[in-house]
């Protein structure tokens, strides 16, 4: 899951017009899978590192806690009904959001699309 | 270089004993549709299917823009005014619009909130209707979201606003039609999608309603997209199973705006929508 994460980051890292919508967020973000968390530390857009817990001395703005399975499902290229989504997932009852929403909401364009960047494309498997 | 069907004029009706000045679209001849948008939104989402020659052929398709959306302008004194869209005011609006444009027994088509009131028009003035098409409408749904979110000086509205309901839409919407619906929600005024999920997400009224609609010479079919997180197939299902003789269809590869994110995918199922309608009597100009 931390090499999900670290391609995520790359590509975020690789892809203007998403840093722009992310220029005013600097923030870490809390993703907890399973028992497994990891802290994505933004900067003005850029996703600067992927930091794998437990930690109890992080600090975090908000937090997207969901399993393992649901993610790879949200990852497929067409997914289905409610893992199409974050909110779906929370809709769905595979999902929580805790923390500053407001701070999410604020910037769910770009957390929804940074989330997506390991989204499948059609037709690719792997 | 190419020039749609479509046209659009300005209707000035009174709503709540003041001027309304109203935009609307239309295209084709035959049965009389008024088509509902969603909140949030306004009448674009309906364009594909004012388009559509073999839809149009046989039914004249019109198209509003609700006060505050779209081309439609708030009223006289909105600046001091918080927008809340209510029951009582949607179906003014609705009736005023009618008669305005002199529709007899038109077919009533909505979507999502524009679904909502034409069960509610279904209940309290299913006569002045052939039938209704209720599209993502359900008898109510509860905000797990917080409304005043979209509506702060700190925050752009329109933009979280879209952000929110992007979760409505289907991964088999096609990426323009996709980004088309959520620029109308961009464009959304300042509270104007917060005023209309209050009426959305806080009027139950019609939950003890649904009994009353009487379905023999109006017939109500409602249609919900799989993808729709916000009126689910199982909030269309118990809303459609309240109903006497209402019929449903789920979409399993659509979600909350059907018509305007993916209109080839819709297409099928509003065709055979009309097919349920009866045929009104001559429709007026």
């Amino acid at each position: 899951m931390l090499a999900i994460f670290q391609d995520i980051q790359a590509r975020l890292n690789d892809t203007p017009h998403l840093m722009r919508l992310g220029r005013l967020f600097s923030e870490t973000v809390l993703i907890e899978i399973d028992s497994e968390e990891f802290y994505l530390r933004f900067d003005r857009g850029r996703l600067v590192d992927v930091t794998p817990g437990p930690s109890r001395k992080t600090p975090w703005r908000f937090a997207l806690r969901t399993d393992a399975e649901a993610l790879h499902r949200f990852w497929c290229a067409r997914p289905e009904p409610g893992f199409h989504d974050i909110f779906g997932l929370v809709k769905i009852g595979r999902g929580r959001i805790d923390g500053d929403i407001l701070c999410l909401v604020k910037n769910l364009r770009f957390f929804k699309d940074v989330m997506a960047l390991a989204r499948h494309k059609e037709g690719v498997t792997a | 270089m190419s020039i749609e069907p479509i046209t659009g004029r300005y209707l000035t009706v009174d709503v709540a004993g003041a001027p309304r000045r109203i935009y609307f679209e239309e295209a084709g001849q035959g049965q009389a549709v008024l088509c509902l948008h969603t909140a949030g939104a306004d009448s674009r989402q309906w364009r594909h299917l004012m388009n559509d020659a073999e839809v149009t052929a046989t039914h004249r398709l019109i198209a509003f823009d609700m006060p505050w959306h779209g081309k439609s302008l708030p009223p006289e004194g909105f600046e001091t005014e918080e927008y809340l869209l209510t029951t009582e005011a949607y179906i003014e609006t609705v009736l005023a619009v009618i008669d305005g444009l002199g529709l007899e027994k038109p077919v009533l088509a909505g979507c999502s909130m524009g679904g909502r009131i034409a069960l509610q028009l279904a209940a309290l003035h299913g006569d002045r209707f052939s039938g209704f098409i209720a599209i993502e409408a359900s008898d109510f749904q509860a905000a797990w979201y917080d409304i005043d979110w979209f509506h702060r000086p700190d925050a752009h509205g329109g933009e979280m606003g879209a952000a929110l309901v992007s979760a409505n839409i289907s991964p088999f919407a096609p990426d323009q039609e996709r980004w088309n619906t959520l620029w109308m929600f961009m464009q959304s005024g300042p509270g104007v999608f917060r005023g209309d999920l209050s009426f959305y997400t806080q009027d139950k009224s019609l939950i003890d309603r649904l009994g009353q609609i009487k379905t023999d010479n109006t017939p109500v079919h409602l249609i919900v997209g799989a993808y729709d997180m916000t009126c689910t197939p199982e909030d269309a299902r118990r809303t459609a199973a309240a109903i006497p003789g209402a019929t449903l269809a789920v979409m399993d590869e659509l979600g909350h705006f059907p018509m305007s994110e993916h209109p080839a995918g819709f297409r099928p199922f509003f065709v055979d929508a009309l097919g349920r309608m009866p045929r009104a009597r001559s429709q007026a100009a």
